[in-house]
């Protein structure tokens, strides 16, 4: 349990400096707003729509994806580490793990969900 | 210290789940949320599970919340409306407020009847978390585990077959 | 600490996350109070396998957060599918089903 203290500590001293610089600051900076200083690029293009635009659905498939595989290599992991306990039988449990989870990559696949053109 | 650290994690995660809830803006939801989760990972590390504390940063913040995420962005809905109707906030909240006292009471009288297994603290010293939950999740809960793996096909063709309609 | 300060964190979270789905209308946001709760039964669960000693709380965390996964993306998937069709994602307009 005291072995967590360190990392405590570096979250405590990670959260100050963001704080402290922030208010820093915001205290001591001088404050005199003018339209061209607040737009988005001073020096550069003028901006032409809101960054908060809709994205394509590829998108979310892909991350969709990314959330399946990484609940598998969650489960991979406790496997490969206590591997010289189970031996043989492990195996053959896990393969068939993933042969079941390759047939839904090989449906991504097929369905051109990892397509990008 | 295990008591004051306890303390500022479950304050952490009743406030972040508070605002969580309040915040009209879903993204800034969402990082409310994020907050919430770290504060349980270090629930979990308290309690001895430190591979779970592992796994609650890498799938719940890493991964779900990048899901809501993204969600949020594709769909960029329109914040209004957050409470048309005043009675439903009090229902909600008298509801929620009526389980919360019945499981208080509930708990007032619980504990541990069970027969105590053989993860001691001194197994976890021993041999570590990961490699005792790896032996147990591979070895007494094996069904499950291949059950799982069907779960998650089933949801990944699911997903693919709503989201990609063409 | 005993097992009641953590079911006792564990009965607030999910209070909170049951006031999010019945107060809230943005699916979305039902959704993450969904999260949350899931997450407040987590807690419960660990706190028991750590006072009986034993694995299995813990190996079904693992199956929640499994869970959780495959709901996040099936549900999120139905809510852009939905949304194709009625670009909202208020609770309360979307009432074809209601007879």
């Amino acid at each position: 349990m005291s072995g967590y203290l360190p990392i405590a500590l570096m979250l405590v001293i990670a959260a100050l400096i963001g704080l402290i610089s922030i208010s820093v600051g915001f205290l001591i900076r001088p404050r005199k707003p003018e339209k061209v200083k607040l737009s988005v690029y001073e020096c550069g293009m003028p901006e032409f729509s809101d960054a908060r635009q809709r994205y394509n659905v590829r998108f979310y498939v892909i991350a969709m994806l990314f959330v399946i595989f990484d609940v598998e290599t969650v489960f991979l992991f406790p496997w490969a580490v206590s591997f010289d306990v189970l031996g043989l039988f492990g195996l053959i449990e896990m393969i068939v793990f993933i042969i079941i989870l390759v047939f839904g990559y090989f449906y991504a696949w097929k369905k051109g969900a990892l397509e990008w053109a | 210290m295990e008591q004051l650290g306890f303390y500022i994690l479950a304050f952490l995660a009743i406030i972040s789940s508070i605002f969580m809830i309040t915040r009209e803006n879903p993204v800034h939801s969402a990082l409310w949320m994020l907050l919430t989760f770290f504060s349980v990972a270090g629930i979990f590390v308290q309690l001895n599970a430190e591979f779970i504390a592992a796994i609650q940063v890498l799938v719940y913040a890493g991964a779900i919340l990048v899901l809501y995420l993204f969600v949020v962005m594709l769909l960029n809905p329109k914040s209004k409306g957050f409470i048309r109707i005043p009675f439903r906030y009090v229902l909600g909240i008298v509801a929620s407020f009526v389980i919360f006292v019945q499981v208080l009471l509930t708990l007032q009288s619980a504990n541990v009847i069970g027969k105590a297994g053989v993860y001691t603290q001194e197994a976890y010293k021993q041999y570590g978390n990961v490699k005792l939950f790896g032996y147990e999740l591979f070895s007494n809960y094996l069904v499950p585990f291949e059950v799982v793996s069907i779960m998650l096909l089933v949801a990944m063709i699911g997903a693919i077959v709503l989201a990609k309609k063409d | 600490m005993t097992l009641q300060h953590y079911l006792a964190l564990s009965a607030i979270i999910f209070s909170i996350g049951m006031t999010g789905v019945l107060v809230r209308r943005n699916l979305i946001v039902m959704f993450m109070s969904v999260e949350l709760m899931l997450n407040a039964v987590n807690i419960n669960l660990a706190a028991f396998s750590k006072y009986l000693n034993a694995l299995g709380g813990q190996v079904f965390i693992v199956f929640i957060m499994a869970v959780a996964a495959a709901e996040a993306a099936v549900g999120l998937a139905l809510i852009i599918a939905l949304f194709k069709n009625r670009p909202t994602v208020n609770a309360d307009e979307l009432n074809t089903m209601n007879g």
